[in-house]
């Protein structure tokens, strides 16, 4: 007679000592298969005597439960372990770079111009453009600079023929979208561009130069709105915190005309080698339009006012990113190029 | 301008105001001070007497001296050859501080030597401003009686302690250039009382004598000529020198600096002319003069028509505006002279004056215009200081050709639209009060302002939105509010170009490109061998180098520059790509994308990865930026190029068609157009991108996902090598109907196993149904009329 409860411990004992699946297998094979050790004890239970044999059928059925959970509670144990192992022979060094995706960039003064576009964009203007080779009448005579007029000086100019030229400023864009206007009112401009100037090539000047030039035309436009304009876009540029004040200056289509500076965002106006110590950076010319130019439009300066601002981008970006000379800015080396990954 | 501070004390009432406090307001009042220059510099100066002065025993030049100071006599080693015993010297004190030195005890050669005496170039002045026999220039200076030993204000006693405002002005402020009006303007900035010299009407007297003046050009509308028999030619006296000197202008004689000062104090150039050299008393301006002359310099300029020359007795007498002649100049014996204050026109002189390379005092402000009065002002100030300082007699009355085109006018405003257009709220008082500083003479009606506009601003200020700027500019920018624009709202939004052109950045972007920005200006050479000009090339008409001469009609040299460039500086694996607008002469503008691929796209030799830049990664980049714009296959084509093997591999390249134009080519590029270079195996785009600005992308719709299994069937073909890959999937899409859903290429093989001029095809075919699980044999059906359509077609035998 097999007695089930010695059976039990034996059956379990060996599990227990299981190393492998393989070895796992063997057990069950010993207890469990047709020839195995609990089929055994069903053949003893023929012998008992008719009472006693639920008793013991119910025994052996719970012995055959027991051992066939261990098996599986054993099985499991060994997956884990072996899944183990096999991930720690997958180790690697995390360490390692092997796969860097490439991604490339967009040169600087195009980020500073979109930039500068997409503050604008959210204060309700339409983005202008127009050719670089320009008439002499939307470049200058519509911009209030007749032939002859001092200013002209102020913007060496590449002539193409007596009345063609390389626009020197963006605010010929303007002059074409004022006239295009026929008066409809209101008008929020920002004109970005390639604009060229009869300037020989060094550390900070360069012939070929960007621009981005804003025109609000409308009811009741105050120089203090200017103001407000400018600080926003400054905000929005520079990180808030920046002062700005206007100075005095001189362009021939805005009356008053005022030089807009910054305060710096190097030393936060304390004084440093940016600013030359002043705590102070000049960024752009800007004023309220000039009402002969208004006229030429066949706007009526009596009814309605403006302003109109310039920036260079090449500055701007100079100052935001330390860029020492404008030449870097069109030499194309990728090693400069792909330090712009993104406008911060 | 250089603005002196010395001399604006003697016209402004200055007192009380530091350096910095002027320096600040001019700033705020328009004027950008552009450095602040201190005349003669030095601490701890003495006038000092040499008691003793003999030879250093160890040097051949030097000299032991001891000088007084008056509270005490010092030993001071000096090398200056004009040291002698009895002279009155500068002496600076050990502790006093030099522009770029600090004197320190020392010794000398073995010899005590306790200060320094000074030359006043070791004190900062300028060479060129010293007269020619002045001791500093070989040896230090010597003073005069008047100082005494001991004495410490020498600077000031020179006339060279000055500070000078480096003054940058706006085009528009050109009356600034007379230091009267300057000093008027300051009055006005500062709130101080402006005290000029009084000289109206001073060139009213003289005898009837006779004198011709013509001008044969309207260029010189307004001439006055007078004549003085007698003056005397001498030293200048100390504080016109000082004057001069401080405006960087070197004092010559009496007569000539009073020339200058003239010019100085109203603006208004003027020339004198020694009386001998005009016995006939004439002078004529023409501009019809071709030829050399022979100007004051010295230097000899080619005069051609149109400038402007002063003439007497049909011989050139100087340059007008810009020089006088060699041949009529002062000289020491001059015993009279002849006054010129003319008016030239302003576009004419800058035109000379550029031309020539003569940027003189003179000719500058010609160049930026004169107040309409300056010419009288500057004869009445010139007749006045010639009787004051070179005994001047024997005058005649004064000549005048044509008359000054000025008239006395009034701009007026009023205080409602001054607020409005500043977005202030100044009161009436204090707008009127700026009037009145600035001498516009305002008068008051209501809340309305008239100005009387002096002469010399008459250029500046024309409409009342000039005076607003004078309002705020002398009150001040500081307190203005910073509001934004009540305005009806707008949507602020980008065209289709400017969004389209942005998508195309970013997905080149994405793909590891580098954006580029290039010169428009090119080269005579890039312009004859461009590809695929837009049009004839438009040529500057004064370019300022070779370099830049022509406006580029295609991109590819400017892309190939800057490649070539990241391979000189060893930079490898590049991809540029750039948009431009383009110009020509016979063309609408253009704009344009180029690529250039050089090296790999991407690399990462740890992955074992390369994808190394050729036809197929440049079209694959192409592709997928049509699709992401939303243009299929089909819209555009890529086909053969015949238009130009001269740029492009002849075997490697192909032209695009939009809509049936041409779009653009892509490829390798041409071994000779890389023949300049280092470079090999460049891979190349320009498309033309307005059609796609203008084309309307397909719509985005959601696809339909399959919900039953798909076959898939993989064939390797073996066919001729001229068969293309292209005809092949499309024979077969063709065949198949529509169970065939997908073909994907799996390789292209030449070599083992396959026959010379044979390529073996692996393709993966997907057959699918949406709205069945499909059997094997209806799709072996459909695959086997495809096989056989290919056989038939091309011959094509499945690889065994």
């Amino acid at each position: 007679m097999i007695d089930i409860s010695v059976l039990e411990s034996e059956a379990l004992g060996s599990i227990k000592e299981v190393k492998d699946l393989k070895e796992l297998e063997e057990v069950r094979l010993t207890y469990l298969s047709k020839k195995g050790r609990v089929q055994e004890l069903m053949m003893q239970m023929r012998e008992l005597p008719k009472e006693e044999k639920p008793a013991f059928g119910q025994k052996v059925n719970e012995l055959k439960r027991t051992i066939t959970e261990s098996l599986k509670e054993k099985e499991e144990s060994l997956k884990v372990v072996l899944m183990n192992e096999a991930m720690e022979k997958e180790k690697i060094d995390i360490s390692l770079d092997a796969y860097t995706p490439s991604y490339g960039t967009l040169h600087p003064l195009t980020l500073m111009s979109e930039a500068i576009e997409d503050c604008f964009i959210g204060l309700g203007y339409q983005v202008a453009e127009g050719p670089e080779v320009e008439l002499d009448y939307y470049n200058f005579e519509k911009a209030n600079i007749p032939k002859g007029h001092p200013a002209r000086d102020m913007q060496d100019t590449f002539y193409i023929d007596p009345v063609t030229l390389l626009r020197t400023h963006t605010t010929a864009i303007q002059m074409r979208v004022l006239e295009k206007a026929h008066g409809q009112m209101p008008i929020k401009l920002i004109c970005p561009g390639k604009v060229y100037r009869r300037d020989n090539d060094d550390a900070t000047h360069s012939h070929q130069f960007m621009q981005v030039e804003g025109l609000v035309v409308g009811e009741g436009i105050t120089l203090a709105d200017l103001k407000g304009t400018l600080q926003f876009m400054v905000d929005s540029l520079f990180g808030k915190g920046r002062a700005i004040r206007f100075r005095p200056s001189y362009f021939p289509f805005t009356e008053p005309s005022v030089e807009v500076d910054m305060s710096c965002h190097v030393c936060g106006g304390k004084g440093c080698p940016t600013c030359k110590g002043t705590g102070w950076i000049e960024i752009l010319g800007s004023g309220m339009v000039h009402p002969n130019v208004l006229k030429m439009a066949d706007i009526d300066p009596q009814k309605y006012s403006g302003f109109a601002f310039g920036v260079g981008i090449e500055r701007l970006a100079m100052l935001k990113y330390g860029i020492r000379d404008i030449r870097d800015l069109y030499t194309n080396d990728v090693r400069f190029l792909k330090a712009f990954k993104r406008f911060d | 301008m250089r603005l002196s501070l010395n001399w604006l004390s003697h016209l402004v009432d200055i007192k009380g105001l530091s350096e910095e406090d002027i320096v600040n307001k001019t700033i705020k009042a328009g004027f950008e001070v552009e450095g602040v220059e201190h005349l003669g510099q030095g601490s701890d100066l003495v006038v000092g007497k040499v008691v003793e002065c003999y030879d250093h025993p160890d040097s051949d030049h030097l000299h032991v001296t001891k000088v007084d100071i008056g509270d005490e006599v010092l030993d001071i080693v000096c090398g200056a050859p004009n040291c002698r015993t009895g002279i009155k010297v500068i002496c600076a004190k050990v502790g006093a501080k030099l522009p770029g030195i600090e004197i320190k005890p020392s010794k000398i050669r073995g010899v005590a030597s306790n200060g320094m005496l000074c030359s006043l170039l070791e004190l900062g002045i300028e060479k060129e401003l010293l007269s020619e026999d002045s001791p500093s220039l070989t040896g230090i200076e010597e003073l005069g009686d008047e100082f005494k030993v001991g004495d410490t204000d020498i600077l000031e006693r020179l006339g060279l302690k000055d500070t000078i405002l480096d003054i940058g002005l706006t085009a528009n402020r050109s009356d600034a250039l007379a230091m009267h009006a300057m000093a008027k303007e300051m009055a006005a900035i500062l709130d101080r009382e402006a005290h000029l010299p009084l000289y109206d009407g001073k060139s009213d007297i003289g005898e009837e004598g006779e004198f011709t003046l013509v001008s044969k050009s309207a260029n010189c509308p307004h001439f006055l000529a007078k004549v003085v028999n007698h003056v005397t030619i001498k030293e200048s006296p100390s504080w016109m020198r000082e004057y001069l000197v401080s405006n960087g202008v070197k004092s010559i004689n009496n007569v000539i600096d009073i020339s200058n000062l003239v010019m100085l104090e109203t603006g208004q150039p003027l020339h004198f002319y020694d009386l001998r050299t005009n016995p006939k008393r004439e002078i004529t301006v023409i501009d019809d003069y071709e030829g050399e002359y022979e100007a004051l310099d010295g230097l000899t300029y080619q005069i051609e028509k149109g400038d402007l020359m002063i003439t007497s007795e049909g011989k050139p007498a100087g340059i007008a505006g810009i020089m006088g002649g060699e041949n009529t100049k002062i000289l020491d014996d001059t015993p009279g002279i002849i006054i010129e204050c003319a008016l030239f026109d302003h576009a004419r002189i800058r035109q000379t004056a550029n031309r020539l390379g003569l940027q003189t005092e003179a000719a500058l402000r010609f160049a930026k215009g004169l107040d309409p009065l300056a010419q009288k002002k500057a004869m009445d100030r010139a007749v006045d200081l010639l009787i004051e300082y070179a005994d001047a007699s024997g005058f005649e009355k004064t000549t005048e050709w044509g008359q000054s085109t000025y008239k006395p006018y009034t701009v007026s405003e009023t205080v409602s639209h001054l607020n409005a257009v500043i977005g202030q709220q100044y009161r009436l008082e204090e707008v009127v009060d700026v009037f009145r500083r600035l001498d516009f003479k305002p008068e008051v009606t209501g809340e309305c302002i008239t100005c009387h506009i002096p002469s010399y601003r008459m250029n500046d200020i024309k409409i009342a939105e000039d005076l607003d700027e004078e309002v705020i500019r002398l009150l001040g920018y500081d307190n203005l509010k910073a509001t934004l624009p009540l305005m009806p709202a707008t949507c602020g939004e980008l065209t289709k170009a400017q969004s389209t052109r942005r998508k195309i950045k970013d997905l080149l972007r994405a793909r590891g490109l580098n954006e580029t920005i290039s010169y428009t200006l090119i080269d005579e050479e890039k312009k004859n061998k461009a590809f695929w000009p837009l049009g004839t090339a438009i040529a500057l008409a004064s370019p300022l180098s070779d370099d830049h001469k022509y406006i580029r009609t295609s991109l590819l040299y400017s892309m190939l520059e800057s490649l070539n460039y990241n391979r000189d500086h060893d930079n490898k694996d590049v991809g540029l790509f750039e948009v431009s607008s383009l110009y020509a002469k016979d063309k609408e503008a253009g704009e344009r994308l180029a690529i250039i691929l050089n090296g790999s796209l991407e690399r990462s030799p740890l992955m074992k990865l390369d994808v190394k830049s050729d036809f197929y990664v440049l079209k694959g980049i192409f592709k997928m930026m049509m699709e992401e714009l939303g243009f299929e296959y089909g819209r555009y084509v890529i086909g053969k190029n015949d238009d130009d093997n001269t740029h492009f591999h002849p075997y490697q390249s192909a032209k695009i068609k939009f809509e049936g134009k041409t779009l653009g080519y892509f490829g390798k590029l041409h071994p000779n157009v890389l023949s300049d270079t280092k470079l090999n195996d460049v891979y190349y785009l320009e498309i033309d991108l307005l059609p796609l600005f203008e084309a309307k992308g397909a719509k985005t719709k959601a696809p339909l996902i399959n919900r039953f299994p798909n076959i898939v069937r993989d064939i390797a073909l073996v066919v001729k090598e001229e068969v293309k890959v292209e005809d092949l999937i499309k024979k077969i899409n063709k065949a198949s109907g529509k169970l065939l859903t997908k073909i994907e290429v799996f390789d292209v093989y030449r070599g083992e196993h396959i026959k010379e001029g044979y390529k073996s095809v692996t393709l993966r075919l997907i057959y699918e149904s949406f709205d069945r699980t499909l059997t094997t044999s209806e799709v072996e059906d459909v695959h086997t009329r495809v096989l056989d359509l290919l056989n038939k077609e091309y011959d094509a035998n499945l690889r065994q």
